[in-house]
């Protein structure tokens, strides 16, 4: 799941002060789950707005408010057509991916992120979550025993641990886990530790080609005998 | 179209969304077991939140004569109440004689103006007749019950002892019958029926009852000093004093038993033993009341039954035999068995046999008659064989309860209605269903077990000389720490649309109870007969998928702040400060209650079931309209759930960070767990108005500094 904070009120107040009709747009999945951008924030954040525009005694900004399922998805942001007629801008609090789809499918209405998107994580306990993927497209994890040490370990380091490890903790954290003693705990467990003898080379740092495309789909041409 | 509320949000689901206005609660097993069908569960939470007047109003509407029941009902609402698997069962019954002597149901004015020209006769004026005709007159048919004793309530008045029903609410009953306009005629046996019809009584209810004694059919059962209980217990609420001697034998395990035992013991009986043939267990009276009887001195003999009696010297000379208990018979009691050899003598001056009772009709009522001369009857119409006539009450069913006597005569009044409006019987259209289950141990485990606080009763050596009530009336409360005991069973949280869960698990983690589960097709289920309503859930739930399940539980709070703020606003007053607070405590007996009493000009309270339901968005809302702080105080010790102030302080931290963001101190809002002991958060309330009250001096001095 991608994990999200709501950025300060002060910062959205500034990013919409030039407007004045305002959808506050939430997001039904992510967004929702790690409490930043489902019905209930997307509802605090309207009464915080409104209270601030109260005390403030100016009264420029309306607000509207909307959940989509998902506003990483066309048909989803399809069901926003007819909402967005009258608005001046629209405040996404979905990830910082809802935030660009919905700004390519409204190419006239500015587009503001509600949100900052933070990491790919878990939920660690009620409102406690983990960032536990980067994303690197190359994944390790059969060697590391299910423990990714470039997420978890601070310098992303594949042949740790480093010098900077002590009782189990990082150096650069005491309450943070030296993602390499997890990995070689694990491992032990797994009678697999034979994994910490080997050596593995670097990652390929070269720069990946940004952005990334997943095609999954095969090209079959359409012929006579498709019918 | 440009839209602002929020609630427009997925309508891509709308149709499947119910409205607001559906109440999706379950009935509760106390309302399903009660023969009136009573709003047991409601009118135990408005006594819980001190709304005495509204919690009568809902028994009123589901009882004609709730001050009656109040006193005498037999309660089968406690057998199935779920908080027995707890610890002990609400005292659903000496709650409502708190609302009914609290909320002064005697004063309470009833009137009926005559709409129909179709004349009803009621024969029979005990619960079954008091009921249809208070509904029929309702209804505006011009009723008449005929009453062959000299004063009205059958069973009421001439089978219950005053000590469990005193007569003068018995007497405020019949008066308000005859204030509606019901014609009452005592004294008056009616012999035929053909009589009434030619009298130009278009329908006829036959509620006789069941007077008549069984006998005991032993040997010398027709002896001098040998009465039956029935007999017994109307000579003496008829006022005659029948002479018993010194020692008394009753025999019988039912409630008229205990009556006849307990009556015969305040007539001045020195010795009074119960003789029954089974064991306490099968025993069907009620436990309470075996328990007072004991609890008087009156001696049980339990597995022993007379076999023979003979008068000699003004004394009953009564054979007896042990017994022991054999397989269950037809009624699943288990059978007594005499055991052979066991007889023993026992010299005794008078024999009341209480062992059962059957209807004695008259022979030209021309009516069919089933087992135990009970009259048969269509059970959903009521209608006997002859056309225009009803029974109900104990001449149907045999002895039974006050208030299956009194749903039979409510039952009866609707079927009439229906038969002389020529209409085809309308049966209730309940589309509730009924809560079924157990609470599961891990959700029993969790509930705070709070013992049941019983009415005081008159001590053993009060009340063993006369006929003065034995069970008092709560007080204030006491009432309402019992009545907050109720589990709120089938009003709990539901998710109202699967697509708009998140399926965060969000319930899951915060639900004290342990209520929500994932099922295997990994969604959501809040199980309805282990939620016990909290709102814990409802208001943690980040997507607003879980509402709980009455509407009014779903708008109260947004409705009481919305009349709140309207009104401070108005008041102009200053500084003006809201105090959320939990209604059950307001009414307590804690620093809540105070607060409530001398509540102080500018601090607009607002009640709510629970803060623990109370939103951010609610804590938010009032700062907006103006108000200068707020505070949540919950009930704190007195709390019947878990985990309460631990939600609101977690909702408190976050709205305080957004006030800091506006620009507003976040000591503006504040919460309190006041109780019963703790002197000291009363006092930090105090400071906290007071703090509000120089924040509010501070900002209008810098506000005029600047202007």
């Amino acid at each position: 799941m991608i994990v999200a904070e709501q950025k300060p009120l002060e910062e959205i107040r500034q990013m919409i002060a030039p407007y004045q009709k305002i959808l506050l747009l939430g997001c039904g999945t992510c967004m929702t789950v790690c409490d930043a951008g489902g019905e209930r924030e997307v509802s605090f954040l309207h009464s915080a707005l409104r209270l601030a525009q109260a005390k403030s005694g100016d009264a420029t900004h309306t607000f509207s408010e909307y959940i989509l399922k998902r506003q990483c998805d066309p048909e989803f942001i399809d069901l926003l057509a007819d909402r967005v007629n009258d608005v001046d801008a629209i405040l996404s609090l979905g990830c910082g991916i809802g935030v660009q789809a919905i700004a390519e499918r409204f190419s006239d209405i500015p587009v503001l992120p509600g949100v900052n998107t933070s990491f790919m994580g878990m939920t660690k306990e009620w409102g406690v979550w983990d960032e536990r993927c980067a994303a690197c497209g190359d994944c390790r994890l059969a060697e590391t025993a299910g423990i990714c040490p470039i997420t978890r370990c601070t310098k992303g380091i594949l042949n740790g641990p480093c010098a900077g490890t002590k009782n189990g903790k990082c150096e650069a954290s005491k309450d943070m886990d030296c993602a390499w003693v997890l990995i070689y705990k694990r491992l032990e467990r797994l009678q697999q530790l034979e994994k910490m003898r080997r050596y593995y080379p670097p990652r390929n740092f070269r720069a990946i080609p940004r952005p990334r495309r997943l095609v999954k789909k095969v090209n079959i041409a359409v012929g006579e005998s498709d019918g | 179209m440009y839209l602002s509320a929020s609630n427009d949000a997925y309508d891509y689901r709308a149709s499947k969304t119910p409205k607001s206005s559906l109440d999706h609660s379950l009935i509760p097993p106390c309302q399903a077991a009660c023969p009136l069908h009573m709003e047991i569960r409601e009118y135990v939470d408005l006594v819980a939140q001190g709304r005495i007047m509204e919690a009568l109003q809902v028994i009123r509407d589901g009882n004609p004569f709730p001050s009656i029941c109040a006193y005498i009902c037999t309660h089968p609402c406690e057998e199935a109440c779920r908080r027995s698997q707890v610890d002990k069962p609400v005292a659903i019954r000496a709650l409502k004689r708190f609302a009914v002597e609290f909320g002064g149901d005697r004063r309470i004015y009833t009137e009926a103006d005559t709409i129909h020209s179709d004349k009803v006769a009621i024969v029979g004026s005990g619960p079954a007749g008091m009921a249809c005709a208070y509904y029929l007159r309702k209804m505006g048919y011009p009723v008449t019950i005929f009453e062959a004793h000299s004063e009205v309530g059958g069973m009421l008045r001439v089978g219950i002892p005053q000590y469990r029903l005193p007569r003068e609410i018995l007497n405020t009953e019949v008066q308000r019958l005859t204030q509606m306009g019901v014609e009452i005629r005592t004294n008056t046996r009616v012999v035929s029926l053909d009589l009434l019809s030619d009298m130009g009584y278009k329908a006829i209810f036959i509620t006789i009852g069941a007077h008549q004694s069984l006998r005991m059919g032993i040997e010398g059962d027709d002896s001098p000093g040998v009465i039956d209980g029935a007999t017994f217990l109307r000579e003496v609420n008829l006022g005659l004093k029948p002479s018993l001697g010194k020692r008394v034998v009753v025999v019988g395990g039912g409630n008229v038993a205990i009556d006849a035992a307990r009556t015969a013991l305040r007539l001045g009986a020195q010795k009074v033993t119960i003789l029954y043939r089974r064991s306490r267990e099968e025993m069907p009276a009620d436990p309470a009341e075996i328990e007072q009887a004991m609890e008087e001195g009156i001696d049980i003999l339990f597995l022993v039954a007379p076999i023979k009696l003979k008068r000699r010297n003004s004394k009953l000379n009564m054979t007896c035999i042990k017994m022991e208990l054999g397989d269950p018979d037809a009624t699943g009691r288990r059978r007594p068995i005499p055991i052979k050899g066991s007889e023993f003598n026992k010299q005794v001056d008078v024999l009341i046999a209480a062992i059962g009772q059957a209807p004695q009709m008259p022979s030209d009522f021309r009516l069919r008659i089933g087992r135990g001369s009970t009259i048969q009857v269509d059970p959903v119409t009521l209608t006997t064989n002859r056309a225009g006539v009803f029974a109900g009450g104990d001449a149907v069913t045999g002895p039974a309860t006050v208030t299956q006597a009194l749903a039979s005569g409510k039952l009866a009044a609707s079927r009439i209605d229906d038969y002389l409006q020529h209409r085809y019987p309308q049966v209730d259209r309940e589309t509730r269903v009924g809560l079924t289950g157990d609470l599961l141990p891990k959700t029993i485990e969790m509930i705070k077990t709070i013992g049941r606080l019983e009415p005081p009763i008159l001590p053993p050596e009060a009340r063993a000389d006369d006929f003065t009530p034995v069970e008092l009336v709560y007080d204030w409360a006491t009432a309402i720490s019992e009545a907050r005991r109720c589990l709120r069973c089938g009003m709990g949280a539901e998710i109202t649309s699967q697509e708009k869960c998140a399926t965060c698990l969000n319930c899951l983690r915060v639900c004290p109870y342990h209520v929500p589960y994932l099922d295997t097709n990994c969604v959501v289920q809040i199980p309805v007969e282990q939620c016990l309503a909290c709102g814990i859930c409802v208001a943690e739930c980040p997507a607003k998928a879980i509402v709980l399940r009455k509407p009014y539980d779903r708008r109260q709070i947004a409705e009481e702040l919305d009349h709140a703020l309207k009104s401070a606003v108005e008041s102009k007053s200053r500084p003006f400060i809201v105090g959320i607070c939990c209604q059950y405590g307001l009414f307590g007996t804690g620093a809540l209650a105070s607060l409530w009493r001398e509540s102080k000009a500018g601090i607009w309270i607002i009640p709510v079931l629970c803060v623990a339901r109370v939103e951010t968005d609610h804590m938010l809302r009032p700062f907006e309209m103006g108000a200068d702080g707020v505070f949540i105080a919950g009930c704190g010790e007195q709390c019947a759930r878990e985990n309460t102030a631990l939600w609101v302080r977690q909702r408190v931290e976050k709205v305080r960070k957004t006030l800091a963001q506006v620009g507003l101190e976040p000591e503006r809002i504040q919460s309190f767990m006041l109780s019963d002991t703790d002197e000291d958060s009363s006092t930090d309330l105090d400071q906290f108005i007071a703090q509000i009250g120089m924040l509010y001096l501070t900002s209008t001095i810098k506000q005029e500094g600047k202007s």
